[in-house]
């Protein structure tokens, strides 16, 4: 299909509309109309409720609110992110996967002679049937369990953010399927949202929000309580015009309800974020990436030797405080922490320090953020602790003292209900996430462990469900024989981005070419990052190519059931990777899809429910049963549920705690929010990087047992002088849409190189730029020992000197070992953990150097390495399809 | 007559107009109306972004230019056949049969809003999304006022409009265009006030900025900061009173808006 075969002639009156959730978070998110005509798509917009329903029929759902005189109200309109605006480029994009692929000099088999594994991200692919694709890969798992035991299949990306979807829902529908053939091992995810919470946080308030990310639980009505009684938000690495996008573009609307009732928004931020620049009100104060312990510190410094805490609620709510107070005063390390100290460290100045200090310690303040970079660096469970001791010396709980996190964003009352996206029953059935295995591996752990052969790991480092105490538990890769031990040989991946998303990119591009891994398989609509590794790569169907149930969920200005066709018919031969699953099953056994299907144990009778049962038993389950009927449903595609009757008594994050610390204590060791951490203490020992208080921590060489030299104060600097701010990209989402034509031509997305490829821009401060002998537009080299990624230079007010940004999630254009065209910044992140004890990743605030690529050096290039640089590219649209495709027409 | 209203005191650089339009026209032909706009390098709808400033005061404007539907429209004077015409609603379209090889038209256009269609040979523009507006399904707003979540931007008919506070983009033109802009960007001087014997910043001190036009003044706000706003474009003296000292000094916002940085008082 040629990239622009969409709708055409005139009059493209749509003859279907289908309203559903596509927003790239994975949860549902605003919904949005796509209309489509003579099976193509020909727009995608937002709706309005008003569009099936009357006012009258809706007065009991949408929410609102008065604060200082005046109301916010739930929108009627809703407000999808741009990425599911844009859509349809992803749909038609010139890199979709239509067919099944195979590596063209891949042999299954596990010959070490056919499977050339060292030319993976090399070599390209050819066009196979489907019937190949699945006889190779049933055999290949057969095989691989026969040779190398039953658990030698690892599957990877069983969570983590994708297309929005519930009975297609991508992830874990291959371990549906080796779960029930047999073994696998498990690769789970970490913490990466919230990496500081996680393995920080969780010391000095317990393990919170689904019962241990590490944010502060029951996130309801918290919006409500900042409007109302805040008097200042600071966004302290939150910059929700990028990062609302993961479900909605509704808290736009937010923040300027709240400026307009006279809140005080400050954004301190290593960059100049899109919320701060669009808006006169806000003051931003920059700091350098990954200093936001020394800032922490140097304000609370101001608050304990200037009595702007809250002296009362430390007495009755807090542990360790005198821990705090001699850290703080210096009476610890000899170094009081004042602001010319911090300053120095975070290079934000004195002043500004104390001035920002002095407001936050007289207003009443509340902490924004959205999975920040300052929670997502080396030793980043410092500032995710630090976090808290603000909250804490200001009295959090207290109406108006919010900490307003991922979990917080729901304006509608009626979220607290179940509604049909949560329970999920059959993603549930289908897609296996959080499924228990004998044998596992962290996804920050995968490429060591392939290449070593062995991992071994502190605490369960799974994103939900693992409590403070699992974090003392050390867990090994492989297990004991005997238990199920297998090192593993084979990789199928349902979300081929870790290249790309996690830590240490380069050494995961190592790790694919390892001959060990005697098959990998990816199933992706797009074929980038991880499929480029890959020996068989499935096609995958996106969200309008599917029929389903998917409504907006987390994050949206109101929680809403819809339930869509599929808009138009598969792109290619693309199929959702549920029905992968069943197609690969059959080869297994005949009945085996029934009982997939509908999530059955052996044994136990199942039918083989279609798509549309599926999606009728799912609103069956589903509270709004009582509300509207299934054929009304179906007939105006969505449904916006009742308001909780009971919804204003829940009291929002802390307020409980705060009221009374006896009755309802945070879920630490002494119930209190803890300074100091006993726990750590006797646990660790000798931990110098996560000691029982949260420190600024310098780190060191590996030689003295540091995990990291990542500041500019260490040795490293000397060679990498630059902080790199590797936080997510306002045109993507994590490391989708980066094909979108229409995003790649704004100014911030890309920069246009003098050789007409459009490169991942390196943001870097007028100072540095000069330094450098760089100009904007210029080509750059982005690097460290750990290779190089190119970029163009973005010389620009928004940025620190000593730092730089490049946004992650730029696909990956491969040109040789360790050396990348793409701008894949992830590639050289630290492929080690957060610290000793936190197998997390730490994928921004590390050091780089960035230099002006000359004519001379890539005309050196090209010459060296011809293949990459002659493969087919679009500018418009990036590395594509054709130029990784044998025999492309 | 129809009129926009881009009330850039909404906006917050989404691009969703811009990318409402793209997905409204690119790959669907909306003949006789429009030709189908290439899928990239057309804007009929631009979303103009500059940053202003320097660190810390650092805003960045966000100005969507479509087609101004121009009362007295040069691309129609500059049309032959009536290639280019203005409907009964006031809307200007381009008749992509009888403008083809009428490359003139593009150049016709102070505004540059109409774009050349090298495959087609025609040249091509916003059209006020007319074959929307005709049709009244399944919506009937351009697709950037539909597409805009913080409605930003309006569409309706120009009496019924509130037009307080607005201007046109580039009046001297003397066009009589019919999209109206409040919270155009203007220019700013912007600073961070402190004393560096103590560190601190100094609050609430008057800050002046006297030009031969007239005099503005604010205090600074708990951060030292300063914002003179909507100045005008000329040589300007600065002065600062605060703490019992004092600055003062000249700045020019002929060429653009200024961010001081750290002002030290003495």
């Amino acid at each position: 299909m040629a990239e622009h075969e969409v709708a055409s002639g005139p009059w493209q009156e749509p003859e279907t509309t289908i309203y559903r959730g596509m927003a790239c978070g994975g949860t549902g998110g605003e919904l949005s109309a796509i209309d489509s005509k003579d099976g193509k798509v020909v727009r995608i917009r937002p709706i309005r409720y008003t569009d099936e329903y009357s006012m009258d029929e809706l007065k009991d759902s949408l929410w609102s609110f008065t604060a200082r005189g005046k109301t916010l109200k739930c929108p009627v309109k809703t407000a999808p992110p741009y990425q599911s605006l844009a859509y349809k480029k992803r749909i038609y994009s010139k890199n979709r996967v239509k067919y099944p692929l195979k590596r063209v000099d891949w042999e299954p088999g596990g010959d070490p002679d056919k499977i050339n594994a060292e030319n993976r991200g090399k070599s390209k692919f050819v066009r196979i049937s489907w019937d190949e694709a699945c006889d190779i890969i049933a055999d290949e798992i057969k095989r691989v369990r026969k040779t190398y035991g039953e658990n030698s299949v690892l599957a990877v990306g069983e969570d983590g953010h994708c297309q929005s979807k519930i009975i297609h829902m991508v992830g874990g529908n291959h371990i549906n399927l080796l779960m029930r053939t047999g073994g696998f091992t498990r690769e789970v995810r970490t913490p990466d949202s919230v990496e500081g919470f996680y393995w920080g946080a969780k010391f000095a308030w317990g393990a919170q929000v689904q019962a241990g990310l590490g944010m502060f639980d029951n996130g309801w009505n918290v919006i409500e309580d900042v409007t109302k009684n805040a008097d200042m938000v600071i966004m302290q690495a939150g910059d929700l015009e990028t990062t609302q996008n993961y479900a909605s573009q509704w808290m736009s609307r937010v923040m300027r309800f709240w400026m307009d009732i006279g809140i005080k928004l400050v954004v301190v931020d290593p960059f100049c974020t899109y919320t701060s620049v669009c808006h006169d009100e806000i003051t931003w104060i920059p700091l350098l990436p990954n200093t936001d312990v020394a800032l922490d510190y140097g304000m609370m410094y101001v608050w304990l030797t200037e009595g702007l805490y809250d002296v009362n609620y430390v007495e009755t709510h807090t542990y360790g405080f005198d821990k705090l107070k001699a850290y703080v005063l210096g009476e610890e390390d000899g170094i009081p922490k004042t602001p010319k100290w911090a300053s120095e460290i975070c290079g934000v100045e004195p002043w500004t320090i104390k001035a920002l200090a002095r407001e936050w310690g007289t207003k009443t303040t509340s902490i924004l953020h959205y999975c920040g970079c300052h929670v997502r660096g080396p030793y980043s469970h410092e500032p995710g602790r630090t976090e808290v001791y603000k909250l804490a010396l200001q009295g959090f709980g207290a109406p108006g003292v919010q900490q307003i996190h991922l979990f917080s964003y729901g304006g509608g009352k009626q979220a607290v209900r179940p509604t049909p996206y949560g329970p999920m029953m059959f993603s549930e059935m289908h897609a296996m996430q959080f499924y228990p295995a004998d044998q596992t591996i962290p996804r920050t752990l995968v490429a060591r462990s392939i290449q070593n052969g062995h991992s071994d790991w502190w605490g369960s480092p799974q994103i939900i469900f693992a409590m403070p105490d699992e974090q003392f538990e050390h867990n090994f890769y492989p297990i004991e024989e005997d238990e199920g031990g297998a090192k593993v040989h084979m990789l199928w991946s349902e979300k081929p981005c870790n290249q790309t998303c996690w830590n240490g990119g380069f050494e995961f591009q190592e790790a694919m070419r390892n001959k060990d891994l005697e098959c990998v398989i990816t199933n992706h609509p797009w074929l980038e990052n991880d499929s480029l590794f890959a020996d068989l790569v499935l096609p995958v169907t996106t969200p309008a190519e599917e029929s389903d149930i998917v409504g907006s969920g987390m994050g949206d200005s109101i929680e809403v059931v819809a339930v869509q066709d599929a808009a138009i018919p598969p792109v290619g031969e693309s199929l959702s990777d549920y029905e992968i699953s069943l197609k690969i099953a059959e080869r297994f056994d005949p009945e085996l899809p029934k009982q997939m299907a509908e999530g059955r144990i052996e044994g136990e009778p199942a039918f083989g429910l279609t798509i549309e049962q599926q999606k009728k038993s799912e609103y069956e389950r589903s509270p709004i049963v009582s509300e509207i009927g299934w054929e009304e449903l179906k007939a105006k595609g969505f449904y916006v549920p009742k308001q909780d009757p009971y919804a204003k008594d829940y009291k929002p994050n802390a307020r409980l705690f705060y009221e009374d610390p006896e009755s309802f204590p945070v879920g630490t060791p002494s119930g209190k929010i803890e300074f100091y951490s006993d726990q750590l203490e006797e646990n660790f020992p000798d931990d110098k990087e996560r000691q029982p208080l949260a420190k600024w921590i310098v780190g060191g060489p590996e030689s003295e047992g540091w995990t990291h030299d990542e500041t500019l104060a260490g040795e490293r600097a000397k060679k990498y002088p630059f902080l790199v701010n590797a936080c997510t990209g306002r045109w993507r989402f994590h490391a989708q849409c980066d094909d979108i034509t229409w995003h790649r031509e704004i100014p911030t997305a890309k920069v246009v190189g003098k050789d007409g490829y459009l490169y991942e821009p390196c943001w870097m401060s007028p100072e540095d730029a000069k330094k450098q002998g760089i100009e904007d537009g210029d080509i750059v080299k982005v690097y460290n020992e750990r290779g190089t990624v190119l970029c163009g230079a973005k010389v620009s007010e928004r940025i620190l000197p000593q730092s730089v940004m490049v946004n992650k999630g730029s696909r990956s254009d491969p040109i040789a070992s360790e050396f990348d065209r793409g701008g894949n910044i992830n590639l050289i992140s630290p492929a080690g953990p957060i610290s000793k004890h936190c197998y997390g990743f730490a994928v921004s605030g590390y050091l780089v150097d960035v230099q002006k690529v000359s004519d001379e050096e890539m005309a050196g290039w090209v010459k060296q390495y011809p293949e990459a640089f002659e493969r087919a590219y679009d500018p418009a649209s990036g590395s594509h399809y054709d130029g990784w495709v044998e025999g492309v027409e | 007559m129809k009129a926009f209203l881009v009330d850039l005191n909404k906006c917050v650089g989404c691009y969703d107009c811009q990318i409402g339009c793209k997905d409204e026209h690119c790959g669907n032909c909306w003949m006789p109306y429009a030709e189908s706009q290439p899928d990239t390098g057309q804007f009929w709808l631009h979303l103009y972004e500059t940053e202003h400033g320097a660190r810390p005061h650092v805003k960045v404007s966000y100005v969507p230019v479509m087609c101004q539907h121009c009362e007295n429209a040069p691309c129609i004077k500059a049309a032959k056949d009536d290639a280019v015409y203005q409907r009964e609603d006031g809307l200007v379209i381009i008749d992509p049969e009888k403008a083809k090889g009428q490359k003139q038209i593009v150049d016709a256009c102070p505004y540059k809003a109409i774009f050349w269609n090298e495959e087609l040979e025609i040249p091509q523009k916003c059209t006020g999304c007319a074959h929307l507006i005709d049709r009244g399904h399944p919506i009937s707003v351009p697709r950037c006022v539909d597409n805009c979540h913080l409605d930003a931007i309006q569409f309706g008919e120009e009496s019924e409009l509130d037009l307080a506070d607005t201007e046109r983009l580039k009046p001297e033109f003397g066009l009589k265009t019919r999209v109206y802009y409040r919270g155009l960007p203007k220019r700013f001087v912007a600073g961070k006030v402190y004393d560096p014997e103590i560190e601190e910043v100094v609050t609430g001190a008057t800050v002046t900025a006297k030009s031969p036009s007239g005099s503005w003044t604010v205090k600074t706000d708990a951060f030292g900061d300063f914002w003179l706003r909507n100045l005008p474009e000329e040589e300007l003296e600065l002065t600062i009173h605060g703490g019992g000292k004092s600055y003062k000094g000249n700045v020019s916002t002929k060429e653009k808006s200024i961010g001081m940085g750290n002002i030290a008082l003495k």
